[in-house]
């Protein structure tokens, strides 16, 4: 159910527009649409999820959302935000059918850094930090995530994981709790 | 380590700042996405807001179904629905006489009573 070759979808055209030519079945604007949000929404996930290969499944599969559901997909909100809700959700599901294993995938969201010889304190930090963000409960992972990371506003927040603000704000004050528990520790056994 | 919320807060925003895009990633995941696409989920008001459609500007056929339909429903409802259209009742025929006359009427050939 392709629409005719006459006008094609440009890499410029809003996000509602390639929107209501998906929705008609063009294929050629749902293709400029997934490489235009694909790459963010694989970062996301990657930052929640902790794991390069899960992350490529979850941003698959909220791709193919967006085909499947363009037709009754309602301008409310923007795009963005309605992709990233479906990005979290997915990768709240996937965190909760899988048994976390948090270390080896913690290493991962640390940029790629020189050997282990090199490593300054701060980099020994910021792996410590890694790992106790990857042992955090998905949720406030997320919160954590979508504010530091992304710079979104407490709303957009509780937008995204379907909650209220002060909920997030909850989230955000746990999950620092948590951090801090968990780097305490560390520092503790360090200094044994 | 001094675990203040300034450092704590630089810390996270550094943690977790989007990476850089992952060309080879997004290539992997837009091969996977170029093969035949799922159905897609139409919302199913769809067919009847073709019969819902109350556009009447260019489609005059649509114009006569409507006053084909106002007029019947005029009719109907003057007429009754329950009563005939053309106008022969029972009652026509035993004017004057009530029902009585039905049940009592003489024999047609001998012309006895019941």
């Amino acid at each position: 159910m392709d629409v005719s070759d006459g006008d094609r979808p440009a890499a410029d055209d809003s996000d509602e527009a390639l929107m209501a030519r998906i929705a008609r079945g063009d294929e050629r604007a749902y293709r400029v649409l997934a490489r235009r949000h694909l790459p963010a929404m694989l970062g996301l996930a990657r930052r929640i999820l902790g794991n390069a290969a899960d992350a490529e499944d979850v941003a698959q599969e909220a791709m193919l959302r967006v085909w499947t559901h363009a037709p009754r997909w309602q301008p409310l909100a923007a795009l963005r935000t309605w992709l990233t809700r479906v990005v979290v959700n997915l990768c709240l599901d996937r965190k909760r059918r899988a048994p976390w294993v948090a270390l080896e995938a913690a290493g991962e969201l640390v940029d790629p850094a020189p050997g282990a010889a090199e490593r300054s304190e701060t980099e020994e930090r910021d792996r410590r930090l890694a790992a106790a963000i990857a042992g955090l409960p998905a949720r406030q992972r997320s919160a954590i995530v979508l504010t530091y990371g992304d710079g979104m506003s407490n709303a957009q927040v509780a937008e995204i994981l379907d909650t209220t603000v002060s909920a997030v704000e909850t989230l955000l004050v746990r999950g620092k709790q948590n951090l801090r528990r968990a780097l305490g520790d560390a520092m503790d056994e360090d200094k044994e | 380590m001094t675990m203040n919320d300034d450092f704590l807060d630089a810390a996270l925003k550094r943690q977790t700042q989007a990476p850089a895009t992952d060309e080879a990633a997004v290539a992997r995941v837009l091969a996977r996405l170029a093969g035949p696409l799922p159905r897609q989920k139409r919302p199913f008001w769809r067919l009847p807001t073709v019969l819902l459609d109350w556009q009447f500007a260019p489609a005059w056929p649509r114009l006569a179904a409507l006053g084909a339909c106002a007029a019947l429903g005029f009719f109907i409802g003057i007429a009754g629905i329950d009563r005939p259209i053309g106008g022969f009742t029972l009652s026509n025929s035993t004017t004057g006489a009530g029902f009585g006359a039905v049940l009592f009427e003489p024999e047609a050939v001998t012309g006895a009573q019941p």
